[in-house]
C-alpha cells in the first residue's frame, strides 16, 4: 500500500478532480432495474416496520414524550452505545458492528443524495455536486475504515455464536444474519477494489482495504477490462444482498435496532418506580394488571421487540442464579412469542400461521405463577439491559393480574392481608408500634410538632425483634448528634412497598393515601428512614400519590453527622473485631444511587481516614459484586413474606458470596437485608456478625447500649 | 352441584382482644374482622371443586349479622363464591340457634354440600355443623382434611387424635373443614373491587320465620394477662442443666 502523507492528500485534493462516478459501469437499465429491485425493498422494509408498529400500537398510551429527553437519550444510549455493562467481547463487537453499520449508512444515503442531487440539477457523472475534493478523501477514507469495524464486528459475533457458550440464544437466522451481513461487508471491498481497477480511481489509497482488493486482483492479472465485467457482475450481487437484507430487516431480530432506539427514548429511567393504576380505570374496565397483550403500554410493546435475546438479564437475575423458575429473557420472549402468534388486540402479526397457539392466560399460564412470584424486583434485568427493557416492569404487571384474580395463597397471601387489616405485614397491633423504643424516650411527632427531621422507622424496625436494634441504633445516635426529630408512633403506617411490588395495587394506593395524609397533617418535609424500601417507596412511589418530601436513607443522614463532627470521637478500641465487608442493597444502590454514604460510616466504623488512622484502622473487604453491580439478599418484591427456607431463597448465592469474603462482620443497610442475609449466614457461618452500619456506628462512637450485655441481646419490650 | 359455605365474621387474632369494662362483650373498637379461618378454608375447598367441575355448579357463601357483615362476604365472593346471602341479625346466638338459622337457608336453597369451618376460632365452640346435621338429618363428616367428589356421594379423610379415618357419604351432606384442607387463596381489593357484580342477598330474620331459643347464656367475659417469662443464659450447658432442673420440679 502506497502511504500518502497529509500534505500529499491536500495537495491532489486541491489539484486534481478527486472524486469518483456513483453508478460507475453500471448502464442505465441496469441503474433503472436497480431503483426497482430497491425500491421494492424499501417497500418490504417499511410494511415490515408498519405491521410491527402497528402492533405495539395497540397497547396502553405510554404517556408524553419528552422530546429533549427522548433525544439526549437515542444520543447517549443509541448512537453513543452507552449502556453496555459486562461481556466486554461482546460489548466491544456490538460497537464496532453499530458504528461500522452506521456509518456506512449514513455513506450510503450521501451517495445517494449526491445521485439525485445531481440528476436533478442536470449534471453529467463527471461532475458530482458535493461527492468530490477533500470531502470525497474524508469520504473515502471514513467509510472504508469503517467497514473494517463493521466486518470485524460481525465476524466476533459470529465466532461467538458458533463456539456457543453463553446464555444468549443461538437461532439459525441469527447466524444467517451475521453471514449475509459479512458477505455484503466483503462484496463491498471486492467491488470497491475491482473499481478503481476499471475507473482507474485517483488516490486509491484513500480506501485502503479497497486499495489491497485492487492490487490482489492485478497481482492476479485481472485487467481494467476483466475487473469492468466482474465489477458489474458483483455490483449486482452485493446490491442483491443489501437490498435483500433491508427487506428481511423488520422481520429479523435487527428490528430491535429500531424498536430499541424507539424504547430507549421513551421509557421510564427511574428504576425505583412503577406504572400507576387509576381507580377510575378498575372500577370502569373491571380488570387490573396485563391480562392480555394489549394491556401492555406501548412502550413495552416496543421493548418486546427491543429484546434480542442476549441473556443479560439473565445472567444478572438473583433467582435464576438460586434456579429459580425464573429467567426475565424468557419472559420477554414468551411475550413475544405471543405476540407473534396471537397478534395484539385482534391485530395480527401476519406470522405464517404454522404456530399453534397455546391458548393459555399470559400470567399464570404463558408465564408461571411460580416464575411471577420468583421475582425479587431487585431491577438488576431491567438496569443491565442495554436496550432498556424491563422484564421486572412486566412482571409486576403481570402480577397485579394474578393478585385481583385472586391467585396467591399462603404466607405471602397472609402479609398482604395482614397489611390490609391492621397497617403492617406482621399484622401486630398498630398500637405496639412504639414497642421497640421502650425506654430511650423516643419524641413523637405531636409531642414535638416543631421537630426538623421525620424518622420514618418502618414496619421491620417496629416489629421484628432482630430489627428493632437498628432504630434503637439509629435513634441513640440521633440523640447525641442533637438532631431534632420525631416519629409517627402509632400513626405510622406501612409504606405499601411489598404490596405495591407484588402487584397489590390499590392495597398500595390505599396506604399511600392514609401516609400522605398522616405526613401532610404533620407537616413532614424531611424524612430519614434506614430501610431502603420505605426510602424508595417514599421517594419515588408517593409522588404519584401527592406526597412529595425530602427523603434521605440514614446512610446518608449519619455520614453528614460524622463528616461533621456532631458525634462523639470514635474509642481507640472499635466495636468490630477483624474485617468488614457490605453488602448493597438493590433499593439503595441499584434504584437510588446510594453507595458511597454507607461505606463513609463504614469508613468511621472502621477507623480509616478519621484521627485514629495511627491506632490500627480495620480492613473493609469490598464483595465481587458490589454497589450497582449488587446481587439481591432475596428479601425484596414481598419474597420477605415467602416461606422459602434459607437454602431455597434467592439470596443464597450472594450468602455463599458474603461468607466467602472471610471478613468478620458483613455490614448491612437494609431490614429486609439483614434478615435474609442474617439467616443465611446463621446457617453457613455463626461466627460471622450481620450489623446494620447504624448498629456499627452506634457501637463504635457511642458504646453498647447501656444494660445490654453485648450485641446480641434484644431490647426489653 | 350447589355448594352451600356458612361463614363467621371473629376478630383477628393477631390482635390484643380485650373484654369491654364491663365484661358484657370484646372490645371491639378498631378491631379488625376476618372470615373465621376455617370457613376459609370450606371457601376455597368449595371454590376448588366447582372450579374443577367447570360447569354451573355454584359456592354459596352465608353469613349471619349485622349490615357489616357484608365486608366479609365480599371476601368470600372474591375468592370464587359464586353469592352470598346476608341474614340480618342484631342478636347474639348461640351455635344451636346459628343451626337452626341455617337449616332455613339449607331448605331453601338445597344445596348438595354444606361445607363448613370445623369451629370458629373466636368461640371455638365446634358445634354448628353437628347440630345442622341432626336438625337436617343429613350425613356429616367433621374435621375433614380430605374431600373427594365421587357420583351422588363424598369421600372424606378425617382428622382423629389416633390418624386419618376415611369416610363415605352420600349426598347431601353436612362436612367441617380441620386446617390441612386447603390453603385459602387471597382475596385483594381488586379482587373484591371485581367481585362487586355478584349478588349479594340480605335476608332479614324475621323473613325466616325462626323463634329462637337461646340455650346458652354469656355470664362474663374478661381478660386474662400472659406474661412472658424470658432470661438470656451463658451457654448451652447451662441452658441443659436450666432444663434439667423445669423439668425435675414438674416431675
Amino acid at each position: 500500500m502506497p502511504s500518502v502523507s497529509p500534505a500529499e492528500l491536500m495537495l491532489a485534493a486541491a489539484s486534481q478532480p478527486l472524486m469518483r462516478e456513483v453508478f460507475g459501469n453500471i448502464p442505465g437499465w441496469a441503474k433503472g432495474l436497480f431503483y426497482v429491485v430497491a425500491a421494492v425493498a424499501v417497500g418490504a422494509w417499511a410494511y415490515g416496520i408498519y405491521r410491527r408498529v402497528r402492533l405495539w400500537r395497540q397497547g396502553k398510551p405510554s404517556g408524553g414524550v419528552n422530546y429533549a429527553a427522548a433525544l439526549k437519550r437515542v444520543v447517549r444510549d443509541v448512537l453513543l452505545q452507552g449502556r453496555f455493562r459486562g461481556r466486554p467481547f461482546a460489548s466491544l463487537a456490538h460497537v464496532l458492528l453499530f458504528s461500522g453499520f452506521f456509518v456506512l449508512l449514513i455513506g450510503t444515503t450521501l451517495v445517494a443524495i449526491e445521485h439525485i442531487l445531481a440528476d436533478l440539477l442536470g449534471r453529467p457523472a463527471s461532475d458530482p455536486v458535493f461527492h468530490k475534493g477533500l470531502y470525497y478523501a474524508v469520504y473515502e477514507l471514513v467509510t472504508d475504515s469503517f467497514g473494517v469495524a463493521f466486518l470485524v464486528g460481525c465476524t466476533m459475533f459470529l465466532v461467538r455464536r458458533l463456539r456457543g457458550a453463553g446464555s444468549f440464544a443461538k437461532t439459525p437466522a441469527d447466524v444467517g444474519m451475521l453471514v449475509l451481513l459479512i458477505v455484503i461487508g466483503v462484496t463491498g471491498y471486492v467491488v470497491e477494489g475491482l473499481r478503481i481497477i476499471h475507473a482507474a480511481t485517483p488516490l486509491p489509497g484513500l480506501s485502503p482495504v479497497g486499495y489491497v482488493t485492487a492490487s490482489l486482483f492485478t497481482a492476479a492479472g485481472v485487467d481494467q477490462a476483466g475487473a469492468g465485467r466482474l465489477h458489474f457482475a458483483l455490483w449486482w450481487f452485493h446490491a442483491a444482498l443489501a437490498l435483500g437484507f433491508i427487506a428481511w430487516m423488520p422481520y429479523s431480530r435487527l428490528i430491535h435496532s429500531l424498536a430499541g432506539a424507539i424504547n430507549l427514548a421513551i421509557r421510564n429511567e427511574r428504576l425505583g418506580t412503577l406504572r400507576p393504576i387509576s381507580m377510575a380505570e378498575v372500577e370502569e374496565t373491571g380488570l387490573i394488571g396485563v391480562a392480555k397483550l394489549e394491556d401492555f403500554t406501548r412502550q413495552q410493546l416496543a421493548s418486546l421487540d427491543a429484546c434480542v435475546s442476549c441473556g443479560r438479564c439473565q445472567d444478572m437475575c438473583p433467582a435464576f442464579e438460586a434456579g429459580k423458575p425464573l429467567s426475565p429473557r424468557n419472559v420477554v420472549q414468551e411475550l413475544v412469542g405471543v405476540m407473534n402468534v396471537r397478534g395484539v388486540g385482534g391485530q395480527s402479526a401476519g406470522g405464517s400461521g404454522q404456530e399453534k397457539d397455546s391458548g393459555l392466560p399470559l400470567a399464570g399460564g404463558v408465564i408461571g405463577e411460580e416464575t411471577l412470584w420468583s421475582c425479587t424486583t431487585c431491577g438488576a434485568c431491567a438496569d443491565v439491559c442495554p436496550l432498556g427493557v424491563s422484564p421486572m416492569g412486566m412482571i409486576t404487571d403481570l402480577r397485579r393480574f394474578l393478585i385481583g384474580d385472586g391467585a396467591l395463597r399462603g404466607s405471602p397471601a397472609t402479609a398482604l392481608q395482614k397489611t390490609d387489616r391492621v397497617g403492617n405485614p406482621f399484622g401486630l397491633p398498630q398500637k405496639e408500634r412504639l414497642a421497640w423504643a421502650a425506654g430511650l424516650d423516643v419524641p413523637l411527632v405531636k409531642d414535638n410538632p416543631e421537630y426538623e427531621v421525620l424518622y420514618w422507622v418502618g414496619c421491620a424496625a417496629a416489629y421484628d425483634r432482630r430489627a428493632q436494634k437498628i432504630a434503637r441504633s439509629v435513634v441513640r445516635l440521633l440523640q447525641a448528634a442533637d438532631v431534632n426529630f420525631a416519629v409517627l408512633g402509632p400513626e405510622e403506617r406501612c409504606t405499601g412497598e411489598s404490596a405495591r411490588r407484588m402487584g397489590d395495587e390499590l392495597l398500595f394506593q390505599q396506604l399511600a393515601e392514609q401516609n400522605v395524609a398522616t405526613l401532610g397533617e404533620h407537616r413532614a418535609k424531611r424524612i430519614v428512614a434506614h430501610c431502603p424500601h420505605c426510602v424508595n417507596s417514599l421517594r419515588n412511589d408517593y409522588p404519584q400519590a401527592g406526597g412529595e418530601y425530602e427523603v434521605v436513607h440514614h446512610s446518608q443522614l449519619l455520614s453528614e453527622l460524622v463528616a461533621d463532627g456532631k458525634l462523639p470521637a470514635m474509642p481507640t478500641t472499635t466495636a468490630v473485631g477483624g474485617s468488614i465487608t457490605y453488602h448493597d442493597p438493590c433499593y439503595l444502590a441499584r434504584a437510588n444511587g446510594i453507595t458511597e454514604e454507607p461505606r463513609a460510616v463504614l469508613a468511621a466504623v472502621a477507623g480509616q481516614g478519621g484521627g485514629n488512622a495511627d491506632a490500627g484502622a480495620l480492613p473493609i473487604i469490598e464483595l465481587p459484586r458490589n454497589r450497582r453491580e449488587t446481587s439481591c439478599c432475596g428479601g425484596g418484591g414481598g419474597r420477605m413474606w415467602f416461606d422459602d427456607a434459607p437454602s431455597q431463597r434467592v439470596g443464597r448465592g450472594r450468602v455463599e458470596e458474603i461468607v466467602g469474603s472471610g471478613a468478620a462482620t458483613v455490614a448491612v443497610s437494609c431490614p429486609f437485608c439483614l434478615m435474609m442475609v442474617g439467616d443465611g449466614v446463621a446457617a453457613e457461618k455463626p461466627t460471622m456478625q450481620v450489623r446494620d452500619i447504624a448498629e456499627l456506628l452506634a457501637e463504635a462512637t457511642l458504646g453498647p447500649e447501656s444494660g445490654a450485655a453485648n450485641g446480641n441481646t434484644p431490647p426489653s419490650a | 352441584m350447589k355448594i352451600l359455605v356458612p361463614t363467621k365474621r371473629v376478630p383477628d387474632t393477631d390482635q390484643k382482644i380485650t373484654a369491654t369494662a364491663d365484661g358484657s362483650g370484646v372490645a371491639s373498637d378498631h378491631l379488625p374482622f376476618v372470615v373465621n379461618p376455617f370457613d376459609a378454608i370450606a371457601l376455597e375447598e368449595g371454590v376448588r371443586i366447582v372450579e374443577k367441575l367447570g360447569d354451573d355448579s355454584e359456592v354459596v357463601a352465608v353469613g349471619i349479622g349485622e349490615a357489616d357483615y357484608v365486608q366479609q362476604l365480599r371476601t368470600a365472593l372474591a375468592m370464587g363464591s359464586t353469592r352470598a346471602i346476608c341474614i340480618e341479625c342484631d342478636q347474639p346466638l348461640d351455635p344451636w340457634n346459628v343451626a337452626r338459622l341455617l337449616k332455613e337457608i339449607v331448605l331453601r336453597e338445597q344445596p348438595d354440600l354444606v361445607l363448613m369451618g370445623k369451629q370458629a376460632v373466636d368461640d371455638d365452640a365446634n358445634q354448628t355443623g353437628q347440630f345442622l346435621a341432626a336438625l337436617l338429618d343429613w350425613p356429616q363428616a367433621t374435621f375433614a382434611s380430605r374431600v373427594e367428589l365421587l357420583a351422588g356421594e363424598i369421600r372424606v379423610d378425617r382428622e382423629t387424635d389416633h390418624g386419618i379415618e376415611t369416610l363415605r357419604l352420600p349426598l347431601p351432606a353436612v362436612v367441617t373443614t380441620d386446617l390441612r384442607l386447603s390453603e385459602p387463596r387471597y382475596a385483594s381489593m381488586a379482587g373484591i373491587m371485581k367481585a362487586k357484580k355478584k349478588p349479594l342477598d340480605m335476608i332479614p330474620l324475621a323473613e325466616l320465620g325462626v323463634a329462637l331459643e337461646p340455650r346458652v347464656e354469656v355470664l362474663r367475659y374478661h381478660s386474662s394477662e400472659t406474661v412472658r417469662r424470658g432470661e438470656r443464659l451463658r451457654s448451652v450447658d447451662e441452658l441443659v442443666e436450666r432444663l434439667r432442673q423445669d423439668v425435675g420440679a414438674q416431675a
